[in-house]
């Protein structure tokens, strides 16, 4: 039971990373590398709040998320200038450098080692211990990321967003600040990823850098991308589907040391899979091959 | 109220060593059609694009109701009232004709992400739809209204991107070769639809055109292109009779 619990919740965390990217991703048209190293600084923003400055949990899982709002806006701003492909790749290198501050930074972020001993959050009152109580929290969590997610998107600004994927210039001759909109909602999305952080640092009570690789990027995408970019739930069945996946293969009596690899072996496979065969994903509409849109 | 309504002084843009504008000084009066013509690569298009700010001229100024403009972003002139249509159309396939026109409406108080959160955009749904209904009426193609915009035939998406521009609320309409490739029809539909554009709404508009009947029935005045140079400017009989236009074309 507890095991299933902690499946679940992990499904739970992934899901709000997705539905988190697929704003940028899905309904933005903006590929980033960078996602996983925003979950990373809400993790440890959160982490570093609660146990050295002694914050109350819910405070430091707001401002990790306002942190990791303002490192999003950042990071979208040069969107001006560049676009494509030249912003992956700087995307991707602002993920390897938040590793490596991550990775080095040994006075604040304990380097390799990590932070350990991070609480059990208590939220007005209710302190959070058990594996179900922690997936009770994690389930209300989806429910605000996708009720945050689905607002925005039946929104003008979501018809906006979804313009300037389909073609930026119709956005400007129209009148709409297109920088405002990316930036607006890279940051949503990255507050998001912060929270999804916030949440792993005080569920695992143990978070090192590992867990915060351009893999883990590149994780995330695939699931938004298998799952069904562009689409309100296909975050969401993605992120169920890909993480409960491996786990079968326990029951299938694999010895874990194969079971590891075999995992990046079906995730690799399932994204090759998706792309000949089903672009739009799961259950997605929009697909990144260009021709099927039109 | 300002009269003139746009104004370039010496506008300059060379690529590459060529100078697709050069030079370029007039004047716009409100309520009027121009029609812009001349040979391809004469520097019409790049003279809309400097217009409306998605290419920044190598120097002059442009000047919309009196204001200095050339250093404003695209999206800025378009609030201030620059509308466009595009020879290649640029509109939102996926979506509905409504909802491409609804794009355009300015003010929307749920493009903002507080705004798109609270829903403050609910309450002014109804009049949004209304308002983006009425411009399909306008140019006469209401019934498209929850089409897709890429399942619409040809003539009904140039109407469409017209339609556009009415939504944003435009004063000047630069439209880039509107009924290139079009039947009688849908050239007797736009050219209808332009002259009630000026008389009812005082719109002014510039076409790039390259269909010559067209040009000499709606134009108040023709501007003629060559080189990125203006060779003749006026009403349409005199451009007709100009000898250095004629030597232009056969050139």
């Amino acid at each position: 039971m507890n095991y299933l619990c902690h499946i679940l919740t992990l499904a739970c965390i992934f899901s709000v990373l997705s539905i988190s990217l697929n704003l940028v991703l899905g309904h933005g048209g903006v590929l980033t590398l960078a996602h996983a190293a925003l979950f990373g600084i809400g993790a440890y923003s959160s982490a570093i709040l609660s146990l050295h400055f002694h914050c109350p949990f819910l405070l430091g899982w707001v401002l990790s998320g306002v942190i990791c709002a303002v490192i999003g806006a950042v990071i979208a701003y040069p969107s001006l200038r560049i676009h494509g492909d030249t912003f992956v790749v700087a995307t991707f290198s602002l993920q390897v450098i938040i590793f490596s501050i991550l990775n080095n930074w040994h006075e604040v972020t304990g380097g390799p080692m990590g932070i350990a001993g991070i609480q059990r959050p208590v939220i007005l009152g209710w302190r959070v211990d058990s594996a179900g109580e922690f997936l009770a929290l994690a389930i209300l969590c989806v429910c605000f990321a996708q009720f945050l997610a689905g607002r925005l998107i039946s929104s003008p600004f979501g018809l906006v967003l979804h313009t300037i994927r389909e073609d930026e210039v119709v956005a400007e001759v129209a009148g709409k600040n297109t920088l405002r909109f990316k930036v607006s909602s890279f940051a949503v999305s990255s507050a998001l990823a912060g929270a999804a952080g916030g949440f792993y640092a005080h569920y695992a009570n143990y978070i090192d850098p590992t867990s915060f690789t351009v893999m883990e990027s590149i994780f995330i995408i695939s699931i938004v991308v298998i799952g069904g970019a562009g689409s309100l739930w296909g975050p969401v069945v993605g992120a169920v589907v890909l993480v409960s996946l491996p786990e079968l293969l326990r029951f299938v009596g694999m010895p874990s040391s194969v079971a590891a690899n075999i995992r990046q072996m079906i995730y690799a496979g399932a994204l090759v899979a998706c792309m000949l065969w089903r672009p739009q994903g799961l259950i997605g509409e929009f697909s990144f091959r260009r021709n099927e849109n039109s | 109220m300002v009269e003139t309504l746009l104004e370039t002084h010496g506008l300059r843009k060379h690529f590459d060593g060529t100078r697709a504008v050069d030079r370029i000084s007039l004047s716009l009066a409100r309520a009027s059609i121009v029609s812009l013509i001349g040979p391809n690569g004469a520097g019409k298009t790049t003279l809309f694009n400097v217009v409306t700010g998605f290419l920044p001229p190598d120097s002059g100024k442009v000047f919309f109701e009196g204001r200095d403009v050339t250093r404003m972003a695209a999206f800025r002139r378009a609030r201030l009232g620059i509308g466009r249509t595009f020879q290649e159309m640029r509109l939102i396939r996926r979506l509905s004709a409504l909802e491409n026109v609804w794009l355009a409406l300015p003010n929307q108080s749920g493009e903002t992400v507080i705004g798109a959160l609270l829903g403050r955009h609910k309450r002014e749904e109804k009049r949004r739809r209304a308002e983006a209904l009425r411009w399909l009426k306008y140019v006469g193609i209401p019934e498209t209204a929850n089409q897709l915009a890429g399942e619409l035939s040809y003539g009904q998406q140039k109407l469409l991107s017209v339609a556009c521009c009415l939504g944003l609320g435009a004063k000047l309409l630069l439209l880039d070769e509107p009924v290139a490739g079009a039947n009688p029809a849908l050239v007797d539909r736009m050219l209808e639809l332009l002259e009630r554009l000026r008389r009812e709404e005082g719109k002014t508009i510039v076409l790039i055109e390259h269909n010559m009947d067209a040009v000499m029935q709606i134009s108040d005045r023709v501007i003629v292109m060559d080189e990125g140079r203006i060779i003749a400017d006026g009403t349409p009989e005199e451009v007709r009779e100009s000898v250095v236009v004629i030597e232009a074309y056969l050139s």
